[in-house]
């Protein structure tokens, strides 16, 4: 496969998980640029066809922790399991408010596995943890996504009685 | 399987097996929640999609096109510093017939708009490398202005010939031995002249290979 095709076929997930990175448009953008650029010069040392995708994701991942760092921003932190800020109960959100009150512990695993398709496995590989943390992370995820969701507000808001 | 179990592979996200699913299949309380779990995913599916933005992808372009080009220069640059030669991990692309084509990938449209030259002027201005009359028994000439190009100013010409379209940069300043070079669907011939030299680039390699021939002639 040529690089080009690769780059084509990624290109929209590879932006909405830089995008749930970093959380801003146009540094997503940046990230994904340079990220591809990066990978058109490493491709042909790819000897693995088949990871092909999750190499492009891996950069991605490697190109936002860089830019954080170039630009003395700190990174949120990418490991940590602190739980989420979930606000006020009485407060419902829609899931994009949801996605968006999430830290990137957790919001970093779902894009993987949501958008990117990953397995549990896959993805520990990815962020250099155990299979059995990723689990619990996505778990957990999920769980605080339903309570920021699912408040009466939010019931109220979608018509639901 | 047994309930636990299903709930709790659920709950990560995984897709269901087929142990699972036959757990589902005889267990209400599991198919009202992967009812629940469907719905709640094709949401969490909806609102990781963020939008793309609006010419994003030919942004993408550019810039990995541009950088290519950067990139391919400064390695054709660093090879012949440590004297390797011929460029041969590059295909022998020559770095001339690159920016040839870089030209046309980049600057043509911005070229074009500058505006042409008189007939006449141009018949004057390359008389001593490459006469008008021989670039017209080729094909119609259907622009034909000056351009700075490689330090120097060049000649950039749009050729119309039976098969298509070919680019001409004519080079009074520059003599090089020939050079050719392929990129991103366009290729690049440079042939060496009396004075000077001229580039030949276009999108079908028979075509450019053609008119560089009927020129080098």
């Amino acid at each position: 496969m040529r690089f080009e095709d690769l780059a084509r076929q990624y290109a929209a997930d590879l932006y909405r998980y830089a995008f749930w990175l970093a959380r801003d448009r146009s540094q997503a953008e940046d990230i994904v640029q340079e990220a591809l650029l990066r990978g058109w010069r490493a491709f042909p040392r790819l000897r693995e066809q088949g990871a092909a995708k999750r190499w492009l994701f891996s950069i991605v991942r490697n190109e936002y922790l860089r830019a954080a760092e170039a630009g003395s921003r700190q990174p949120e932190s990418l490991e940590g399991l602190d739980p989420p800020d979930e606000r006020s109960p009485e407060l419902g959100l829609e899931m994009r408010e949801a996605l968006a009150a999430l830290p990137a512990s957790y919001a970093e695993p779902l894009a993987l596995q949501v958008l990117g398709g990953f397995s549990c496995a896959e993805i520990a590989a990815l962020l250099g943890t155990t299979e059995g943390a990723t689990t619990t992370r996505l778990t957990r995820a999920r769980q605080a996504l339903k309570r920021l969701v699912a408040s009466p507000g939010t019931r109220e808001r979608k018509g639901e009685r | 399987m047994n309930c636990l179990d299903y709930r709790r592979t659920l709950a990560a996200g995984e897709p269901e097996t087929a142990d699972m699913k036959a757990h589902r299949l005889q267990c209400a309380a599991c198919a009202a929640l992967f009812r629940e779990h469907a719905e709640f995913e094709r949401e969490l599916r909806e609102g990781l999609a963020v939008e793309i933005p609006s010419g994003f992808e030919q942004r993408l372009k550019t810039a990995v096109v541009h950088n290519r080009r950067r990139f391919l220069a400064a390695a054709a640059a660093t090879a012949a510093a440590a004297g390797i030669g011929a460029y041969a991990w590059l295909g022998r692309d020559g770095p001339l017939a690159m920016a040839c084509i870089g030209f046309v990938m980049k600057e043509e449209a911005k070229s074009i708009m500058m505006g042409a030259m008189p007939h006449a002027e141009a018949e004057t201005a390359l008389a001593t490398t490459l006469p008008l009359a021989r670039i017209e028994r080729i094909g119609r000439v259907k622009h034909i202005g000056p351009c700075p190009f490689n330090g120097a100013t060049a000649y950039h010409v749009v050729l119309s010939v039976p098969q298509g379209k070919v680019t001409l940069l004519v080079m009074p300043e520059t003599r090089v031995a020939g050079e050719q070079a392929g990129h991103d669907g366009m290729y690049a011939i440079v042939v060496a002249l009396r004075n000077g030299s001229v580039g030949v680039i276009g999108t079908d390699k028979a075509v450019v290979n053609s008119v560089a021939g009927a020129l080098r002639a």
